[in-house]
């Protein structure tokens, strides 16, 4: 009997729950109707003005994060360009470190207007996905700081521009904790990692990364970059005839494995470190400043990456500069509109809006020179570091034998592996043709 | 296969008798299809009958044939556009979708054979209506023939949308996939940018062969090898387990059967990634276990017989190879024995309690019993499923891609180059490629050349294990 009553109890729970999920439903789209509806009289009393005006419809995607402070931008779009054409447009949610693969599965119903992280620019170019940006386009550049500054090559291919810079804050730098190391130690690797080795804890940078691995190789003048059709690679990191060799920089990078004040993390766990006190320095970017700045508090510092010991000299390490962009979809059906919307969410006063709300560093010159953004001290780092980074041009095949080549490192080569073979075959990896 | 050849030769015979001496209504059959059903007052039938021959000409004419004239280039026109400031749309020459012309161009093909069958099956149909009429018996009016398809035709009725979606959602695709391990689709071809082609067996030439910079061949024997291994353990450990535990939860001096049954249930009503997710994170080089056993010296003891190499603080439970393997393989048990032991529970209910008493009876002890009754008795029943659970385990997906992902870096630089990794199974491998990768084509042969490992593996062991006599022999 009991039994019974509990199937019977159970069984109108799920009924219950399924009847209450469709009624939400139905109320969802009763608001939307009624939504659907307002803006159709809306539609109606704008058109009825002036002629026949043109019905525009666009999608946007934004990161999570981003997504109310881009209504709030869209809305401005709507009543700056209202006498242009009638506007519908609708926002949707895609990070923007996922976006080209989104996008990519199927180019034809992606979004109109997307945000993605620079590097993944040259796929998406190369797969026809975005729209070269034909209006305004010497404003926009100019805006940035000109052709050559680094927002504007991270969205440049083939000397054509094919997105909007946003935001300049996407690349990595050194967090450090001021109660260990002074302004001097912070210049070299050799030193912070003596200082956290005798303070019993750890300076951190996630060795087995192509991200971070290319700071080492490109500070020593090895280079890595895109080939001519856009999608593999060109990479000399083997070389032996340079003033440094890759076999040097691979010693210098197992050097920096084995020191005690070392130590390669993933960013879960640098930021569990940062928390625990283990960590006392490391290489990571803005995604993890507040964790940084919550646990260091007044003792919080960032800097541009420090030098490392390279066959006895001291080379200061590069990296990749981060940017993110808007781009537009080669296929939209208002491509025109879609740009203009681009450069409306890309353009001073947003940026500022965008730092306000996001604390996120502006890609735009004017809005990034304001007070408020230099004082911030993630982005001064990454403005310090900016002369040493490289705009992020690498094909798909670098990363898997990049990785594997840092875990060897990381593990000491335990395997006693040549060290000319080790960076022969990765580099192998590397420039393998995508077939 | 002789009785197909029969019925094919058949067909066209039939066909040919029906040309032959058919009146001029089956005759007109051949321009029109309806023709011959209105010759025998059957309007409506020769109506629906005409209006499926239009509408079948119409679609090959509009939709097939342009698709299937390009089917052998897979296109040849890039897109190309401009931007039109005045329209503020961009201007898109005609240009040609090669996924799209495989696939409408399979449908095409597919549609226009069905096409003529029907066509050819109509003037058969149509003959043997002559024949009824010239012998004067009865000829069905269209509702007569609609309440046919509800009593003694109800089976083509029945099985006519099970066959249309399988057609459209199985076959068709499956063909589609099939085809694209024979083009070059790729991250250098992916449409509708850029066209891809056909390229015959190179796809299948390098998955075998390996380069210095190109080591797919090294990487598949690696990685086939691993996967029948992981599938060989996976099955019996969870299967052996779960008739064991069953076994211990049904003895009659276990305390509290249901109590037991039900916390090993509970962590399959857990959804499976979820407890895949945090195992992972248990077992991570910093995580949880390790934490607890270097606490208690479990870290130092396994370094001081060498089952951890010096230079390790933790115990590397997902990041080295061989300890991954072993984890992933133990943590796979926790996860399956659960559900073999519902299903071992069940026959072991069924086995006759006579048996086993008889037995005792002669004066077999425990383990006798387990080896000359249960386990025939199990393995005779649950066969079948240990078939299938084999081919499962050589796809499953789930185990080894959560618990390795983000986790798991290679050490092995040939590995690498081709994307893949030691623990890779071939179902995981093929996801990278296609999902990271956009490696389509090479996804598309490996996905073939793991259905040919299946279908070998499974119909050997079907004709081996479990032929039709098998139940006399056990009884």
């Amino acid at each position: 009997m009991r039994k019974k009553l509990l199937t019977a109890l159970l069984s109108a729970t799920l009924i219950v729950a399924s009847l209450t999920g469709c009624g939400n439903k139905g109320n969802d789209s009763a608001d939307t109707t009624e939504k659907a509806n307002q803006t159709e009289a809306a539609s109606q009393t704008e058109t009825e003005a002036p002629a026949e005006l043109e019905n525009v419809k666009l999608t946007v995607w934004g990161s999570e994060e981003d997504q109310s402070m881009l209504q709030t931008m869209i809305e401005g779009f709507k009543e700056a360009y209202a006498d242009k054409a009638v506007f519908d447009i609708s926002l949707g949610v895609e990070s923007e470190s996922t976006a080209k693969d989104t996008v990519l599965t199927d180019i034809e119903s992606a979004a109109d207007v997307f945000a993605f992280a620079d590097d993944q620019l040259n796929e998406l170019v190369s797969a026809g996905a975005l729209q070269p940006i034909s209006i305004n386009t010497d404003a926009v550049i100019e805006a940035c700081g000109g052709a050559e500054s680094g927002s504007v090559q991270a969205a440049t291919a083939d000397g054509t521009l094919y997105a909007y810079p946003m935001t300049a804050d996407n690349g990595y730098f050194m967090f450090y904790n001021k109660e260990y190391f002074s302004e001097t130690d912070v210049q070299s690797f050799d030193k912070m990692m003596e200082v956290a080795a005798n303070a019993g804890k750890k300076v951190t940078m996630k060795m087995d990364d192509g991200w971070y691995l290319y700071s080492f190789f490109k500070g020593a003048g090895l280079n890595l970059g895109l080939a001519e059709d856009g999608v593999n690679n060109v990479c000399d990191w083997n070389a032996t005839d340079g003033k440094y060799s890759g076999v040097d920089v691979t010693e210098a990078l197992l050097n920096i494995a084995k020191n005690p004040g070392f130590v390669s993390l993933a960013d879960e766990a640098f930021v569990t470190g940062v928390q625990d006190g283990s960590i006392i320095a490391g290489v990571n970017g803005t995604w993890n400043a507040t964790v940084a700045k919550e646990t260091w508090g007044e003792n919080y510092a960032a800097t541009k990456l420090p030098t490392y010991t390279l066959a006895g000299d001291q080379v200061q390490m590069s990296s990749f500069a981060g940017y993110k962009l808007i781009g537009v979809n080669a296929y939209s059906d208002n491509a025109g509109y879609a740009m203009l919307l681009g450069e409306w969410l890309t353009n001073y006063d947003n940026q500022v809006l965008r730092f306000e709300t996001r604390g996120l560093g502006p890609a735009n010159v004017e809005a990034a020179a304001s007070e408020s953004v230099q004082s911030d001290p993630a982005i001064a780092a990454l403005a310090q570091q900016s002369q040493y980074a490289t705009v992020q041009r690498v094909g798909g095949n670098y990363w898997s034998p990049a990785e594997t080549f840092g875990a060897i490192i990381v593990a000491g080569n335990e395997k006693g592996t040549d060290l000319q073979k080790l960076v022969d075959n990765m580099v192998e990896g590397i420039v393998a043709p995508i077939q | 296969m002789k009785n197909i050849g029969r019925k094919i030769a058949k067909f066209f015979s039939d066909i040919g008798n029906a040309v032959v001496k058919g009146d001029i209504f089956v005759k007109l059959s051949l321009l029109i299809m309806g023709a011959g059903y209105f010759g025998r007052k059957q309007y409506i039938k020769g109506i629906i009958t005409t209006i499926f021959q239009a509408a079948a000409a119409l679609f090959t004419v509009i939709v097939a044939i342009p698709y299937i004239s390009k089917f052998s280039t897979l296109g040849t026109v890039e897109r190309e556009m401009v931007f039109n400031i005045d329209t503020m749309k961009n201007e898109v020459n005609n240009y040609d979708h090669s996924f799209k012309i495989l696939l409408f161009g399979m449908i095409g093909i597919i549609a226009i054979v069905v096409f003529v069958f029907l066509y050819l099956w109509n003037i058969i149909k149509v003959r043997e209506l002559q024949i009824l009429s010239q012998r004067g018996k009865h000829i069905n009016s269209f509702r007569e023939d609609v309440r046919a398809l509800l009593n003694q035709k109800f089976h083509i009725t029945l099985l006519f949308f099970p066959f249309l979606g399988i057609t459209l959602f199985t076959i068709i695709p499956l063909l589609v996939m099939i085809m694209v391990a024979f083009t070059n689709y790729d991250q250098n071809h992916m449409p509708p940018s850029s066209l891809f082609t056909w390229v015959g067996f190179n796809n299948f030439k390098q998955l075998f062969t390996s380069t210095i910079s190109v080591t797919f061949g090294y990487s598949f024997t690696k990685i086939l090898i691993w996967t029948l291994i992981w599938a060989f353990f996976a099955t019996f450990t969870t299967y052996i387990g779960g008739i064991l535990l069953a076994m211990l939860i049904n003895d009659k001096k276990t305390k509290a059967k249901k109590l037991w049954r039900t916390l090993f249930i509970i962590a399959i009503a857990v959804p499976q990634f979820v407890t895949l997710l945090l195992v992972r994170n248990f077992f991570a080089d910093l995580g949880i276990v390790n934490t607890i056993c270097s606490k208690i010296g479990l870290t130092d003891f396994l370094k001081t017989i060498g089952l951890v190499k010096d230079s390790l603080t933790y115990i590397p439970f997902l990041s080295d190879p061989n300890w991954a393997k072993v984890m992933i393989i133990l943590i796979n048990m926790w996860i399956g024995i659960p559900y073999l032991m519902l299903i071992a529970t069940g026959v072991l209910m069924n086995i006759p309690a006579d048996l086993k008493e008889s037995a005792k009876i002669d004066g077999a002890n425990g383990i006798q019993i387990f080896f000359k009754i249960t386990m025939p008795y199990m393995l005779f029943v649950t066969g079948p499923y240990l078939v299938t659970s084999f081919v499962a385990n050589i796809n499953n997906f789930n185990v080894i891609y959560l618990l390795t992902q983000d986790v798991f870096v290679t050490h092995n630089q040939y590995l690498a180059n081709s994307n893949a990794k030691e623990t890779d199974l071939l179902v995981t491998w093929l996801y990278r490629l296609t999902q990271e990768y956009y490696n389509y084509k090479m996804a598309s042969v490996i996905g073939i050349v793991v259905f040919i490992i299946c279908a070998t593996f499974t119909l050997f062991a079907f004709n081996s294990m479990i032929k039709g006599d098998k139940e006399e022999e056990f009884q």
